[in-house]
């Protein structure tokens, strides 16, 4: 069993299927891809992060060997000689997936409109949707919480738009009960909403975004197609890009803001030329062969490198005033039209609860622990945590780490232990 | 043989019927030469859908299939398995998107219907030239060779050996262990390694899968994955060779710290008591710490970055080993005080920076500087440096350790040229893909792991030996065949003129060339099918299978009409 | 007189431009019935004589697509994509063809937008410059 369809869990089911093993894969979440199908390019590359993705969604959709179960999570997990008995409740989506077409039509007569998640809140969706176009599976899947039938009015109008009856109001919330001989977490990261330290001014002015949050208003399929429009309306002229925020709070690096900060300043200057980008940091950490020539060639031009230390940001008559302290004390300020922040990158918010029903130790800063058996070991034998669910870290050490979880699977198995 | 076309119009519940005019368009169809059965069905993709399509196959005892409905990226899987299940050849199958790149992108009724007309002639025009073909299977070796013996070397040999498949490591010094062994304890839980090492490599030893050759070198791999043979040259022994088949081959030769001398503002070789990090590793692991003369340093500076400029890429690891030394030198010299000058603080993740702020102290303190200098005044070394400031200032010292930047291993060309695989530019061995493909390279069946990747710690050294372990072991399986790719180049040895354009473009040298016959063949194993060397070929031997240039002209000719 | 229709051509690859344009279908976007897709795995399979025999068969327009450079799914096929339609651009000139008639797009799997605006001004374009003067010679 894998738990968690994103970059590190459809890794890992599509290299088990390879060896002929079934796969159930568990993802929470209603589309796959987890979150790198949020970004519009991956560093250093630059390469498109959907076309990078796609074969593999693709190949995942169609392996005979890997069950996906999305809208599903794990409930309770109990010992069996073979391993593992796992009870799973699968949320129902109310649309039937194998009738449903993906061709759209119910998402209009939808009376309700409410922030899309996926989009970071910066565009609308009804209840019944896709969370963008080119999510898959193509099906859409409706939020309870957000549709009027289940608040008590009798609405059908997504039904009675459905040529093909894909559409079932009455279908339940399933359980299931599965076998498996050894699991996989992989559900990776959240970001810490960075409101909760103020100074930073997010949540309180309306063209301060995080980073999750611009990589949306980026996407050529994301809220504004990609092309980049502040919240007030605007066409930012200039940026401030602030590193380690909450840094010293949670007291890690998150490994990986440096570069896609990075990225992002070439986001910038690719559809605003002139763009005058400030960036704040504090030390820049690109380790790998290849990042420093990447640096080197995002910062060519009008980029300004700032070492700077409590930070602040604040509402001012030409948009937002950011003050810092540079070497020797000194404070200095600078008006932008905008302020990207990068968050730190914290465990999923249900980690503890997982790890409870999983029989799995945390560490003091809330990650699965890596266990000493092995590479991507848990604390418990059979069990593995693979990617950023771990700790902070960059796409190809999880897939890495997703491989060398399906080594340890394969390995152990064929000398008869778990 | 008489072809008995059927051409199957999916109506995609309302979503092709809606716009296209599908009456219309059987019509249109229907008399076509070859076609005999032209179709609409509600929902081709259902279950009863792909049942009932089965059945008509059977039916009609149809040669050809022509589906017009949805794109092939969402659906070919799936009416390529209904043409196996009803007897038919799955590559005799072309599937027309009439919904995606039709019905939905007009809301003309007369236009969809006319482009979906012209579409589905172009498919039934190409299915004529298709022909029949077979996913082969070949036999695959399962054993694996290793080419070098250092930690990631140890990790994929205990991994992967057992009793049915024979690990080969290769070792060109005369002892396992690699780089790891000249270190006390690593980072970050400083667990003293030596101990942790032996274990690994007692293992290895007694392991009745794993063949280890010591003081042995790679001199050459011919053929492919699932069907290599190495040849392995014992420098000992009376200079035995052997050769070994293997299925696959592992590269980790590790890395080499450069060598500081070369650049002259650090005084290494010419200024004493001026070490690199693995000399004072060394002297670490020997028990004292203690400068030329034999007394104790008072003071030390660890200069971080060294040879970073030149190299162009940060090394990952020497920020925290300084750390490290820091440590040592607390349990050694705990009077002595220790100054890191780094440039930029490089500890990524969730524990690197609890122990930078654990080693940091009233003797160890970090001093951010560029532009560092080593000479030699009569109270000791001097380090002078420019502060964040930009101000010079001096630190008086005892001892100056270097952290040099990581570099590849100096026989890294020799052997990448060995095993026919790219170096990246800065001579490390090239991964296939910097993200998806971490440890695949492009050549398939060579894998990579660790420092001879790229700079890295111990723990993402061995996730990457793992990593290659994960690739093998799910697709080398002892007893299993591998399935190859259908879609592959095929080159007609009649009208090869032996210009090895088609070899020359190949990204993945899946063409060689037969020196004897002077033609090109293809290695239908490696091949990808992108088609680039048949677009190269002038005199037409090469051609893609299931996308052949005849298809393709047929698609053309009724796209124009 | 019957309205100009042209006939346009479109190679598309696999992995990038033919996703793209499927997912200009999904987003319901508006493009030219004037435009069929032939659907190849890489721009690189693409023979110069290819895209010539189009045009020599009646194409009016002749569009290929593949992956931006470096994301090519076979590796480097975009680039010898790219050099192979420089000279074939030189060919179609000689042929006596406007050179405009022959265009290269790089279109990744999410720029379903992009696809349409290509596909479009391209149509456009092929409409103004009227029908292809190869039509008119007997072969």
């Amino acid at each position: 069993m894998v738990i968690g369809a994103g970059i590190a869990g459809i890794e890992a089911s599509l290299l088990l299927s390879k060896a002929g093993r079934k796969v159930y894969l568990v993802e929470k979440c209603s589309f796959v891809g987890g979150t790198v199908v949020k970004f519009e390019n991956v560093f250093p590359n630059m390469e498109c992060a959907t076309c990078m993705l796609a074969p593999r969604q693709q190949d995942l959709l169609q392996d005979r060997n890997i069950e996906l179960l999305t809208l599903a999570q794990v409930a309770q997990v109990g010992t069996s000689p073979e391993g593992f008995t796992v009870q799973i409740c699968k949320r129902a989506r109310y649309v039937d997936i194998l009738a449903c077409i993906g061709c759209g039509t119910c998402y209009e007569p939808c009376p309700v409109s409410a922030p899309n998640e996926f989009e970071m809140g910066l565009s609308q969706s009804k209840a019944i949707s896709i969370p963008c176009v080119g999510a898959l599976p193509n099906v859409p899947v409706i939020d309870k919480e957000r549709c009027v039938r289940f608040a008590g009015k009798d609405c059908r109008a997504c039904k009675d738009a459905c040529a093909l009856d894909a559409i079932n109001l009455d279908q339940k919330d399933e359980m299931l009960e599965l076998r498996v001989g050894a699991i996989i977490v992989a559900t990776g990261f959240d970001t810490w909403n960075v409101g909760q330290i103020p100074r930073y001014g997010y949540g309180r002015h309306s063209d301060i975004y995080d980073a999750l949050e611009f990589e949306r208003l980026f996407a050529s399929n994301g809220p504004t197609e990609g092309r980049i429009v502040l919240r007030s309306g605007r066409t930012p002229r200039s940026a401030a890009l602030v590193h380690c925020v909450g840094r010293e709070e949670k007291g890690y690096c998150s490994a990986v803001c440096c570069l896609y900060l990075l990225k992002f300043s070439h986001y910038l200057k690719s559809k605003i030329s002139d763009v005058k980008i400030n960036e704040f940091y504090t030390d820049f950490c690109i380790p790998g062969k290849s990042h420093q020539r990447f640096f080197e060639r995002m910062v060519k031009g009008d980029i300004n490198l700032i070492r700077a230390s409590r930070l602040e940001v604040d509402d001012c008559d030409n948009g937002l005033v950011v003050r810092y302290d540079t070497g020797g004390g000194k404070r200095n300020e600078c008006v932008v039209d905008m302020v990207i922040l990068a968050p730190p990158m914290q465990p999923r918010r249900d980690t503890p609860q997982l790890a409870k029903i999983l029989g799995i130790s945390l560490d003091d800063k809330g990650f699965f622990v890596k266990g000493v058996a092995s590479s991507v070991s848990s604390s418990r034998s059979g069990i593995y945590v693979v990617g950023c669910a771990q700790g902070p870290k960059s796409i190809e050490e999880s897939v890495a780490e997703a491989q060398a979880a399906v080594a340890d699977i394969l390995s152990s198995s064929r000398s008869g232990g778990l | 043989m008489t072809k008995r076309i059927g051409v199957f119009i999916c109506e995609c519940g309302t979503n092709i019927s809606d716009k296209i005019d599908i009456n219309k368009v059987i019509e249109e169809v229907a008399s076509l030469e070859d076609v005999v059965v032209a179709e609409s069905a509600k929902l081709l993709c259902s279950p009863e859908g792909r049942i009932s399509l089965e059945k008509r196959i059977k039916q009609e005892a149809l040669t050809h299939l022509v589906v017009a409905a949805c794109s092939p990226r969402d659906h070919q899987q799936t009416f390529m398995s209904v043409c196996k299940r009803a007897g038919m050849n799955p590559y005799l199958l072309q599937l027309v998107n009439i919904r995606e790149q039709c019905a939905w992108i007009t809301e003309d009724s007369a236009r969809a219907t006319e482009k979906a007309i012209r579409m589905i002639r172009t498919a039934i025009s190409r299915v004529r030239y298709h022909v029949r073909l077979e996913k082969r299977e070949i036999v695959v070796n399962s054993d694996v060779l290793v080419v070098g013996g250092g930690i990631a070397g140890i990790e994929i040999s205990l991994m992967l050996a057992c009793p049915d498949r024979t690990v080969y490591l290769v070792e060109k010094s005369t002892i396992l262990g690699g780089m790891a062994r000249r270190f006390e304890r690593v980072f970050p839980g400083m667990d003293k390694y030596s101990e942790v090492l032996e274990t690994k490599i007692g293992r290895v030893l007694e392991h009745q899968n794993i063949r280890v050759l010591t003081a042995s070198d790679l001199e050459q791999i011919i053929g492919f994955y699932g069907n290599f043979e190495a040849r392995v040259r014992c420098k000992i022994e009376g200079e035995v060779t052997r050769n070994l088949n293997v299925g696959a081959v592992v590269l980790t030769i590790g890395s080499q710290p450069s060598d500081p001398s070369g650049i002259e503002k650090y005084g290494y070789g010419e200024i004493d008591n001026v070490l690199t990090a693995l000399e004072f590793e060394e002297m670490n692991r020997s028990g004292q710490i203690a400068l030329c003369n034999g007394s104790l340093p008072t003071s030390v500076a660890i200069v971080h970055c060294v040879g970073r400029e030149e190299k162009g890429y940060c090394s990952e690891v020497c920020c925290m080993y300084a750390l490290k030394f820091a440590r040592y030198l607390r349990e050694r010299v705990p009077y002595a005080k220790v100054s890191l000058l780094y440039s930029e603080m490089c500890i990524p993740g969730k524990t690197y920076q609890r122990f930078c702020e654990e080693t940091l102290g009233d003797n160890v303190k970090l001093v951010r500087s560029s532009n560092v200098r080593v000479w030699e005044k009569d109270e000791g070394k001097a380090v002078s440096y420019l502060d964040e400031g930009g101000a010079e200032q001096t630190l008086i010292v005892d001892m100056v350790i270097l952290a040099p930047a990581i570099e590849p291993t100096s026989d890294a060309r020799r052997i990448a040229e060995i095993a026919g695989i790219p170096l990246s530019i800065d001579g490390f061995f090239a991964e296939q893909h910097e993200k998806l493909g971490p440890v695949a390279t492009s050549k398939e069946g060579v894998f990579i792991a660790g420092c001879a990747q790229g700079p890295k710690s111990i723990s993402d050294t061995l996730v990457q030996a793992d990593a290659a372990a994960g690739l093998i072991l799910s697709s080398l399986v002892p007893g299993r065949r591998m399935e190859v790719e259908a879609e592959t180049s095929q080159i007609l040895e009649s009208f090869c003129q032996g210009c090895r354009s088609c070899i020359s473009v190949c990204s993945y040298g899946a063409i060689t060339f037969d020196e004897r016959m002077k033609v090109a063949r293809v290695n239908e194993v490696i091949c990808r099918g992108c088609g680039n060397c048949a677009a190269s070929c002038p005199s037409g031997a090469a051609s893609i299978r299931h996308s052949t240039c005849d298809q393709i002209y047929q698609e053309i000719t009724e796209a124009t009409r | 007189m019957t309205a100009f229709e042209p006939r346009i051509v479109g190679f598309l690859c696999n992995w990038c431009s033919y996703a793209g344009a499927d997912l200009a279908g999904t987003s319901r976007l508006d493009i030219p019935a004037s435009f069929t897709p032939i659907r190849i795995m890489c721009s690189s399979r693409l023979d110069p004589v290819i895209i010539l025999t189009a045009f020599l068969r009646g194409a009016d327009g002749v569009l290929v697509a593949g992956c931006h450079p470096g994301d090519c799914h076979y590796e480097k096929g975009n680039y010898y994509a790219r050099r192979r339609f420089a000279l074939v651009k030189k060919v179609v000139e000689s042929l006596g063809l406007e050179p405009n008639r022959l265009q290269l797009s790089w279109i990744s799997a999410s720029e379903g937008k992009k696809f349409a605006d290509v596909i479009n001004k391209f149509d456009e374009r092929i409409r103004a410059l009227g029908p292809n003067p190869l039509k008119k010679v007997t072969l």
